[in-house]
């Protein structure tokens, strides 16, 4: 969960420490959405320089980290409409090796039975998430990733509390179901 | 609450909407309590999944902001020096276009002071007797055709004096 700290105008009006700070959140969420790297990347660093640039409308509604997730929210969404064709295309041509992705888990001395089945969860969490509509995939990323509570969230994505309990609600029992298939 | 949380309850649990009757239950319900901890456990693993995956990429270290400004000024540069280098080109490729029809058009004017010198020459070539001597031979007449008969006359005037 974010510390929800009153931002202070030197760490908004430093752009460096800004982005030591919240660079690899932001890039990991970024990453998580669009599954592409290079996006990724690009959109982290359009973040950034976005905040700089409008750090004076910045009031401090809401904690820096939300902030930066709200940009980054509206980029990734403007990202994938508008290259959601070659978005596709390089997934298709596969940018993310997602069965490899999906088979990572920590060892912790399993058996290998409930090793292979923990793999297959994971592997299922990772397909429905994939699949998830934007808004829903949005939420469970901040949510279950990123750690970031309901209000947080709100901030994030401009909507309001309940309407995020909705879509939370929503892209837990499409997950559900997948990890239901796959067993 | 004696029954099993249904599915959509499951969920509203992992969002954190439970009654504390939800909450007794699972509790006391062990196969409930592996429900959720199942649910719970992959959306772990997923979270681990990812953080791993992301910080396992080149572009999870923080840049140098210098890099990041270097770039995003550079891609608004970029079409400003594409045209300056494709103007620059053209330039490059007018100069010798441009020398190339000056020294033809030199060609062609020395081309045609040769023609006009040759038909000079040709013109001097061809005359009987060379300019300086045209008034001289004015005087002489070297056509023999037009003086034959002219002395066949007088030789003839001359015969009929002495026979007279």
């Amino acid at each position: 969960m974010i510390a929800a700290v009153e931002p202070s105008v030197s760490e908004i009006d430093d752009l460096d420490a800004l982005v030591r700070l919240h660079w690899l959140r932001v890039f990991r969420f970024a990453l998580a959405s669009l599954r592409d790297p290079d996006a990724a990347g690009s959109v982290a660093q359009d973040c950034f320089l976005r905040a700089y640039r409008s750090r004076e409308r910045f009031r401090g509604e809401c904690s820096t980290e939300a902030w930066l997730m709200r940009i980054a929210v509206n980029l990734i969404r403007d990202y994938a409409r508008n290259r959601r064709l070659q978005f596709w295309k390089r997934a298709q041509a596969s940018a993310v090796d997602l069965a490899a992705v999906g088979q990572w888990v920590p060892d912790g001395g399993a058996s290998p039975e409930s090793g292979a089945m923990a793999r297959e969860q994971l592997a299922a969490v990772w397909n429905a998430a994939g699949g998830l509509p934007e808004r829903q995939r949005t939420v469970f990323l901040l949510r279950f990733v990123e750690d970031m509570d309901l209000l947080e969230i709100a901030a994030a994505t401009g909507m309001k509390e309940g309407t995020v309990k909705t879509h939370l609600f929503r892209a837990l029992q499409a997950v559900r179901e997948r990890m239901g298939r796959s067993q | 609450m004696s029954r099993h949380l249904s599915s959509r309850e499951v969920s509203q649990w992992m969002i954190g909407e439970c009654t504390p009757q939800q909450e007794q239950h699972v509790r006391q319900c062990p196969e409930c309590g592996a429900e959720l901890a199942r649910m719970e456990a992959a959306v772990a693993l997923f979270r681990g999944s990812v953080r791993h995956w992301s910080d396992g990429q080149k572009g999870a270290e923080p840049p140098a902001i210098g890099s990041i400004l270097a770039a995003r000024l550079g891609s608004r540069i970029q079409p400003m020096r594409w045209a300056l280098v494709a103007a620059a080109l053209l330039v490059l490729a007018a100069v010798p276009i441009y020398r190339n029809v000056q020294v033809r058009q030199r060609q062609a004017e020395i081309a045609r002071a040769d023609a006009l010198l040759l038909e000079q020459v040709d013109a001097e070539v061809s005359r009987a007797v060379p300019r300086p001597m045209e008034p001289l031979a004015k005087l002489v007449s070297w056509d023999f055709s037009a003086t034959d008969g002219r002395d066949e006359n007088r030789r003839d005037t001359t015969k009929n004096e002495e026979i007279r």
